[in-house]
């Protein structure tokens, strides 16, 4: 039936009205309303909008007149249901007395739809797309003529169009207030400078995303081992009186999407305090599929979107009495193929699903989340590796210096090893013609030359065997190990010094209490080092001391590790600059020096496998730690 | 200061005067006939005028070193000893020293050296 031109003229240049003045979607269903009730007579009109993915669309009431008044919100009807989803689905208008009477009646007790006898039910098509609905309904049972019909029908042909082009300027300027929202969080977290704060900025990002987001959003980390997923950070105000003060504090309408600087600590700190944060560091889940939702999310790779979570199997308990709602979203965070962990988020405080317009954010942001934290990663493995770099490099030139000293030496120790033997060599036949002269009669008084000559033999000895072992310290000269007492060798040692010991009155406190027990080490090699280090000691205290030598066992995180023995002394310590030197082959601030003492400890420690620690308390004194691995099996695993 | 040793002539080849003179005392107080060269051109002339029954030769020696002379003398006088004597063992393991009879560290202790002497000629 034709309706009449003036009529339709009419709703022409009222609709034209509506698509000149306004881009907004709600403004202009309102006004459409308006438009129908003046060209009807009914008692109610509603208008439905069809939403969600194309996959699972919605019908969702937008606008109405009629209705109670806070009831718009709450209609949301699957694709199909009712009788406006058969009109959605079949684009087909639908004229109804008795609507209720309708086997694809559904009724809903918010509109008091009771109320309402007759409806009439028209799809708005644009180009073969169903928009959405609209109704009318009249509390009279009436019928709807086929001008009203066609009336209608023309509204809405006339509508659409505008309808949808607003539709489109909304979404774009959705993603455009996405984009610049998603810049501006990428830029706040580059300004951070650790992985926490830029991750809790990320979280805030998320609840205070388009058109506020979520309520609530969890952090939860995947362990080191791979097997557990940790709850790390929650950002979500606790009450809904928080939630309110949080967003009006964060967003104001103005500037919804401009984000928060990150200066303002103030409120960084408060929500640090949050009772949902402080929950979330005792929850955690293990990372296997199908135990969990979050575990899936990773294993499957997707954002895991839960509307009903009592009936699913991989919401655990604990899960759902933590978050306490049935609606939640699960975002997986994986860079390079790397899982570190999922975001979950959610609306606590009216236990809505999220919307899908926001998950596309959302997990945009997941996206830039797993990136943030594998750049991170990169760059700490980068800055790791750079310092294994550095440490390869001094041991280098460390082995260098060695190598160096080992030539040198071995330069030195021929030359001072003839004069050597000679020396030693007339010395010993002095002593022998010397002890022959004394056992005969009548005795000269020989016994003072003889001793001399004993001192001459037996330094000359030790010089020997010091050269020895610095001709073979540079080979990486394999010790020969035995086993032996530590306290044994020390109290050797000792003896060796007694007079210095005495002459510079210092005491000498032992404690063996922690005896490691018979080891394997180079009895000569390791007797070199504790005198050494003994004397060392001792020169640090010309004018008296205490020499504190004692024993000890190392523990480590596998148990015990090695023995150790610690020999300290409060002789002043080491001044900080010449403490960067001590081990360097030469370095020596004494004049009888040879500044090789530590170099030549440092390797023979480092060729049983130990090594050498040496604590310098400045103005106080010195400690020198020497650690053997208890092992020899560790030796034999490093020569 | 056994007799049997009384015949035995030893050579020793070695550029240190005082180490010359100290195995020179040490050895004739075992009762060795001592012959003394200060390097290898000396010890081959040496050799020649008056063949030891053993010499003992240093290693490092300005000119012609200790290794290079042992193998000379192995050529032309196979059967006589040679006992190497260095300051340290790391010749130990260059293969021309196996060619000589023993090998050792010098020391001012020559109990060593005697006893490889011994050994050597057989007492
Ligand atoms: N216990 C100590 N107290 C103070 N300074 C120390 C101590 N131990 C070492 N030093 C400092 O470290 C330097 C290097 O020590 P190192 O043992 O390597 O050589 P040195 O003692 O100088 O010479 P030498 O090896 O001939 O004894 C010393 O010259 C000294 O300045
Ligand atoms: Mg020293």
């Amino acid at each position: 039936m034709e309706i009449p031109t003036k009529i339709g003229l009419e709703i022409l240049s009222e609709v034209g009205r509506i698509s000149n003045s306004t881009m907004e979607v709600d403004t202009i269903l309102i006004r459409t309303i308006d438009i129908i009730k003046n060209k009807l007579n009914i008692d109610a009109c509603a208008l439905y909008l069809v939403e969600g993915s194309p996959a699972t669309p919605r019908l969702i009431l937008k606008a109405s007149s009629g209705f109670p008044a806070d009831s718009a919100s709450k209609i949301d009807l699957p694709w199909g249901k009712g009788i406006t989803g058969w009109v959605a689905q079949h684009k087909l208008p639908q004229a109804l007395s008795e609507a209720m009477q309708d086997p694809r009646f559904i009724y809903f007790p918010e509109i008091e739809e009771e109320r309402f006898q007759s409806m009439l039910s028209v799809p708005m098509v644009y180009q073969d797309d169903c928009l959405g609905v609209i109704n009318v309904h009249s509390i009279q049972n009436r019928f709807f003529d086929p001008m009203e019909v066609t009336l209608l029908k023309t509204i809405c042909e006339q509508i659409v169009g505008c309808i949808r082009n607003a539709l489109e300027f909304e979404k774009s300027q959705l993603m455009l207030r996405q984009q610049t929202f998603l810049y501006e969080i990428s830029q706040a977290v580059q300004a951070e400078p650790t992985l926490e704060k830029r991750l809790w900025l990320l979280l805030i990002g998320i609840i205070l995303g388009e058109g506020k987001g979520c309520h609530r959003a969890a952090l939860f980390m995947l362990d080191d081992h791979q097997t557990r997923l940790k709850g790390t950070i929650g950002v979500g105000p606790d009450t809904d009186q928080e939630a309110q003060a949080l967003w009006t504090d964060w967003v104001t309408p103005e500037q919804q999407e401009e984000f928060p600087h990150p200066h303002e600590k103030k409120t960084f700190a408060g929500l640090r305090k949050s009772a949902f944060h402080r929950a979330i560091q005792d929850i955690e889940f293990p990372y296997l599929q199908g135990n969990n939702v979050l575990a899936d999310a990773l294993f499957l790779e997707t954002p895991q979107i839960v509307d009903t979570a009592d009936e699913l199997s991989n919401v655990p308990e604990e899960l759902k009495r933590f978050t306490g709602v049935k609606a939640f979203v699960v975002l997986p965070l994986i860079a390079h193929d790397i899982p570190f962990g999922v975001i979950l988020i959610d609306n606590r405080f009216t236990d809505t699903p999220i919307r899908s317009t926001n998950l596309q954010l959302f997990i945009r942001l997941a996206t830039q989340a797993s990136w943030v934290i594998e750049n991170l990663r990169l760059f700490t493995k980068l800055i790791e590796s750079n310092r294994e770099l550095l440490t390869t490099k001094e041991q280098l030139i460390q082995s260098e210096k060695l190598a160096a000293l080992g030539e040198l030496s071995a330069e030195v120790a021929h030359e001072i090893k003839n004069p050597l033997v000679s020396i030693g060599g007339f010395a010993r036949r002095l002593q022998g013609k010397l002890s022959r002269l004394k056992n005969s009669a009548p005795p000269p008084d020989l016994a003072s030359l003889s001793q001399y000559a004993d001192i001459i033999v037996s330094e000359v000895e030790g010089l020997e065997e010091l050269l020895k072992n610095i001709l073979l310290l540079p080979k990486g000269n394999k010790p020969s190990l035995r086993l032996g007492h530590l306290p044994a060798l020390i109290h050797q040692v000792l003896d060796c010094f007694e007079m210095e010991l005495r002459e510079a009155s210092i005491k000498v406190h032992l404690d063996f209490e922690k005896d490691p027990g018979p080891l394997s080490f180079d009895e000569e090699q390791i007797k070199q080092v504790l005198i050494n280090v003994v004397f060392n000691a001792i020169e640090s205290m010309p004018q008296g001391g205490v020499l504190d030598i004692h024993t000890s066992i190392q523990e480590s995180g596998e148990g015990t590790s090695g023995a150790m023995i610690v020999v300290k002394d409060n002789g002043g310590g080491i001044d900080q600059e010449t403490f960067q030197n001590i081990f360097n082959p030469f370095f020596t601030t004494k004049d009888t020096g040879t500044g090789l003492g530590l170099s030549i400890c440092r390797r023979i420690m480092e060729n049983h496998g130990g090594k050498i620690l040496v604590k310098n308390n400045v103005n106080q004194g010195v400690t020198v730690q020497l650690v053997l691995p208890l092992q020899i099996g560790g030796l034999s695993n490093k020569t | 200061m056994g007799s049997e040793t009384a015949q035995k002539k030893i050579l020793v080849v070695d550029d240190e005067t005082n180490i010359r003179l100290l195995y020179k005392e040490e050895l004739e107080d075992e009762g060795y006939k001592v012959l003394l060269a200060e390097n290898a051109e000396e010890a081959r002339q040496q050799i020649e005028k008056e063949p030891p029954d053993l010499v003992t030769l240093d290693i490092k020696m300005p000119g012609m070193d200790g290794l290079e002379f042992l193998n000379q003398v192995k050529k032309k006088y196979p059967d006589l000893p040679v006992i190497l004597c260095s300051a340290y063992g790391s010749y130990k393991q260059d293969f021309r020293v196996w060619s000589s009879d023993a090998y050792v560290v010098k020391s001012a202790d020559l109990r060593e050296l005697k006893l490889m002497i011994r050994e050597v000629l057989g007492f």
